[in-house]
């Protein structure tokens, strides 16, 4: 039969956790399952399209398949803000899963990518947690961090009165090390440890910055297309599946990690005192509604986010 | 024939005027890049943009030198064999091989031009948490590339020149102005 | 057609056209083109501008114009030229001398920077008039600055590595840490090179003549001039140390060092700005146009196929785990003839490092070697980034042969660096597992 190759360009360097247990998992199950007929070429970031390129190639169809943070992406998806994570939102992973598939976001972000002749398909969502040099336990040791941090959590930190800014992830870790930042965030503990960040900073923060579907799997439609119908379903469904899998065993994961942070490099978990959760939550939540002035669809977005942490009890 | 020698020297000076002022911009990078380390380590407050400001200008400073450094032979090659031949062997060659310059530059040009024409239909920014329109930068490769197309153009006629012994084109008056132009 | 054939012919089509004279920069870009259309297709162009695009927004390029800039400042207020008066007074009776102190400015630049083109620009436009003047053979010169500047990958901070650590998951601190000792052998062995060397041949590198030694009163005063570069040398050094500044950031530091030496050495002018300015738009945009298209030329021999030649080849390697090893260093040294050190990285090393590894060897030396055939891969022709800096800054009398000849005897002090290395494993291994 007709073997189809697809080029799937990741934003994950190869090192990075998820390189292999997402998109190796992703190749095996669909190269499984379609008796070798779809074929996944990896290529590691970087390799022919920068991360945030990747959205627009593949939107044009020249890569197959790609995967992105939603923030790459922001130029064309509106949802992309509430997508990367509203900062204070989440409590529980299983409280983002659910606002994905259970509430229908996963779809209204489907529908937004669609324009753009794009399938969007999170690939899962956890949490982003900082690590820092020196641990918080009042407001003011919040205040006089020095953070490297990026996009709306960037903001978020200035809003909140410590001092963020961006710093490239090439030199990230010689910056902590250096004390030009006193802490950064780069995914939670797995995505710290890949960096080394834990040799150079010892305190683990909890909780989490944010809870959300940051790494996304996008395929592009043309090419799904024209997949005879069965591939077509083979695809979607491996990606439906990838969803849980991933979020489940990247939690698992997580947990490991700081496990062996916490045996190897003398990492303590820092647990924000109530009083300063309280005010990043207030000053997180007057942020939110910005992300809703981007389109209709984010306003939509945004409501059904806050009826659901009502619900919760969380507001 | 005059209006080709016009056009030559017209390109020439345009890649020069533009270039002098696009050089003077590694001065603006090197202010805010200084401030920066000022504002974070004298007064604990980070700015958001100086950065990606210093970022901005120094992708628009690359793309836009491409003209100017040809008009100046900048452009670094291998004279292995090529310092060996004479001038109108060197031109013949140099007609031939700017067949790689311009699949090279105008595959550049074309998809940099739809990479800003979306760009300002969108009127983009870059969405970091100073958020300023990124749009500039990105119409700056088509102008970048444009304006080092026509130099490449300027180079095939001198090249055409030389290799027929056209009158349009003195390699001479070349060389005198190079020198002034530092 | 197969990936092999392809290989031949896209390094075959890059070779013919840097022959025939294209600058690299075209050729780059025209080869990546051309060989786009056939394999992947019009449409593919777009990786073209976008790869281009990509480069642009790289933040720890900006180093690059900047330290240029401060060399061009220093250069043109004569504190370089004093800088290397003062050596020749001191070292006045050592053969080789000045090339000795221009390694030695050379491993400065490296702990300053973490990439390797500013430093080669730099040098080259600081040291290599300052050495011909006082009559050095043009080869010693232009070879000890192209080895010198390659420094900067070696020695932390260091790009390269972090881009290493990133892709194979060592620590970047290790990595550092294992650069130095390696760096100091590097610059110790290429020092001893020049020495014997200088010891038979004096005319290579003449010392001043014994009339013309100062006297100590002169020797003294001349000292002067490193005041200004020394405290230059502290501020960014400093800077980096004591948690001021990033390394790029350190470069900006570097500038206003410069300008305050303008101040004092009274030539501080809006023309002295001007033109060093334009002269560092002229190199850093020569850089640049390189930069995008040797990206773009990467990006498109891994499109159509790299890792799976570089796989192809690894099932045909005989002959035990030093086998690997060497073969391994041979196809990176083939390779960096050819192409950038980031391509190169992603083409090879998710190949080599579940082998490594799996053969016992660490990672962490495995990387100081890789990093160190990236330098020679740097200076070896016919393409090697220094190599194209070096001839943008030099007087158009010194040719593309005089420069791929003088790095001849510096490669191979780089190869008995890095045999030794392989040898005595410890010269990466000791400082990280003391320190982590
Ligand atoms: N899982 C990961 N390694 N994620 C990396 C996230 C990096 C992202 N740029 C940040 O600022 O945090
Ligand atoms: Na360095
Ligand atoms: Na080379």
């Amino acid at each position: 039969a007709d073997t189809t190759t697809w080029k799937v360009q990741s934003h994950w360097p190869g090192s990075s956790s998820s390189y292999e247990d997402s998109l190796g998992r992703l190749k095996r199950v669909i190269e499984e399952r379609s008796d070798g007929r779809l074929k996944l070429d990896l290529y590691e970031s970087g390799a022919l399209f920068k991360p945030k390129q990747t959205f627009e190639a593949v939107s044009r169809g020249i890569l197959e398949m790609g995967t992105i943070s939603p923030s790459y992406a922001q130029d064309k998806m509106t949802l992309a803000g509430i997508a990367s994570g509203l900062p204070f939102a989440f409590r529980n992973v299983w409280e983002t899963a659910y606002f994905h598939q259970g509430l229908g976001f996963e779809q209204m972000l489907r529908d937004e990518a669609a324009q753009y002749g794009v399938y969007w398909a999170t690939d899962k969502v956890y949490p982003t947690e900082m690590v820092i040099k020196n641990p918080i336990n009042s407001w003011e040791d919040f205040t006089k961090l020095k953070i490297r941090s990026s996009g709306a959590l960037q903001k978020f930190l200035t809003e909140a009165g410590a001092a963020a800014s961006y710093i490239p992830g090439s030199e990230l870790y010689p910056a902590l090390d250096s004390g030009v930042v006193d802490g950064a965030h780069w995914g939670a503990a797995q995505g710290a440890y890949s960096m080394g960040l834990y040799e150079v900073a010892k305190y683990h923060v909890k909780p989490a910055l944010n809870i959300a579907g940051t790494d996304v799997i996008i395929v592009s439609q043309k090419a799904l297309d024209k997949l005879p119908e069965d591939l077509q379903n083979i695809v979607k469904q491996a990606l439906d599946e990838q969803f849980w899998f991933r979020t489940n065993e990247y939690q698992y994961k997580e947990r490991v990690t700081l496990a062996k942070a916490i045996a190897e490099e003398d990492v303590q978990v820092n647990t924000l005192p109530e009083d300063v959760q309280q005010r990043l939550t207030q000053t997180a939540q007057k942020m939110w509604d910005e992300e809703g002035e981007r389109s209709e669809r984010a306003q939509k977005a945004l409501t059904m986010l806050k009826d659901y942490l009502t619900e919760l009890g969380y507001l | 024939m005059r209006a080709l020698t016009a056009f030559m020297n017209g390109v020439t000076r345009l890649n020069d005027f533009i270039g002098r002022w696009v050089a003077l911009l590694v001065f603006a990078m090197f202010i805010f890049l200084l401030l920066e380390v000022c504002f974070r380590y004298l007064m604990n407050s980070p700015t958001v943009w100086t950065n990606e400001l210093t970022q901005m200008l120094f992708g628009v400073y690359a793309i836009m030198s491409g003209g100017y450094i040809m008009a100046h032979r900048g452009h670094v090659n291998v004279d292995l064999l090529y310092s060996h031949l004479g001038p109108r062997v060197q031109a013949c060659l140099d007609v031939f091989t700017s067949t790689m310059f311009f699949a090279f530059t105008l595959a550049l040009f074309y998809f940099g031009y739809d990479m800003a024409s979306q760009s300002v239909a969108s009127w983009e920014t870059s969405y970091s948490a100073w958020n300023p329109p990124i749009w500039p930068v990105k119409v700056a490769i088509p102008l970048g590339t444009g304006l080092l197309v026509l130099q490449g153009v300027v180079k095939l006629l001198e090249d055409i020149a030389i290799a027929f012994n056209l009158d349009y084109y003195k390699p001479e008056s070349r060389e005198a102005e190079q020198e002034d132009m530092l | 057609m197969s990936i092999e054939v392809l290989t031949l012919l896209f390094f075959g089509a890059l070779l013919f056209f840097l022959v025939l004279g294209l600058p690299l920069a075209f050729v780059l870009g025209g080869v990546s083109v051309v060989f786009l259309y056939f394999t992947w297709g019009f449409d593919s162009f777009f990786m073209v501008a976008s790869q281009i695009w990509s480069t642009m927004e790289s933040f720890t390029l900006v180093a690059i114009p900047l330290f240029v800039y401060m060399a061009m400042i220093l250069e043109r207020t004569g504190v370089a030229n004093d800088l290397y008066r003062m050596m020749h007074l001191w070292w006045g009776g050592v053969r080789g001398g000045l090339a000795i102190g221009t390694l030695g400015i050379c491993a400065l630049f490296a702990a300053m920077c973490g990439i390797s083109g500013a430093a080669v620009v730099a040098m080259g436009t600081i040291a290599l008039p300052s050495m011909l003047e006082r009559g050095y053979d043009k080869n010693m010169a232009l070879g000890c600055i192209n080895t010198g500047g390659g420094w900067g990958i070696l020695i932390p901070p260091s790009i390269l590595m972090i881009l290493y650590a990133l892709i194979t998951g060592v620590s970047v601190g290790k990595m550092f840490a294992a650069g130095v000792l390696p760096g100091l052998l590097l610059m110790v062995l290429t020092i001893a090179y020049i020495i014997i060397r200088c010891y038979f041949q004096p005319h290579l590198a003449p010392a001043l003549p014994p009339e013309e030694r100062a006297s100590w009163a002169e020797k003294f005063r001349a000292l002067r001039a490193v005041i200004l570069p020394i405290a230059i040398v502290i501020m960014v050094l400093g800077s980096i140390i004591g948690g001021i500044t990033t390394p790029t950031e350190a470069a900006a530091v570097g500038v206003f060092g410069a300008l305050i030496s303008a101040v004092v050495y009274r030539k501080f002018t809006w023309k002295l700005l001007h033109e060093a300015s334009i002269r560092t738009f002229k190199l850093t945009g020569m850089i640049m146009w390189i930069l995008f298209a040797a990206h773009a030329f990467s990006a498109a021999y891994q499109s159509m196929g790299a890792q799976e030649l570089i796989e192809g080849l690894m099932q045909m390697i005989p002959g035990g785990p030093w086998g690997v090893i060497l073969s391994m260093m041979l196809i990176i040294f083939l390779l960096a003839m050819v192409l950038d050190p980031v391509g190169i990285m992603l083409i090879t090393l998710p190949v080599f490092m579940p082998i490594v590894e799996s053969l016992g060897f660490d990672p962490i030396w495995f990387g100081i070697l890789f990093v160190i055939n990236m330098e020679i891969g740097y200076m070896t022709p016919p393409f090697g980034f220094n190599l194209f800096y070096l001839k943008g800054v030099v007087p158009p009398n010194i040719t593309m042969r005089d420069i791929y000849l003088s790095i001849i005897p510096f490669v191979l002090v780089e190869i008995v660096g890095l045999a030794l290395i392989m040898i005595f494993p410890e010269i990466a291994t000791y400082l990280p597992d003391l320190f982590f």
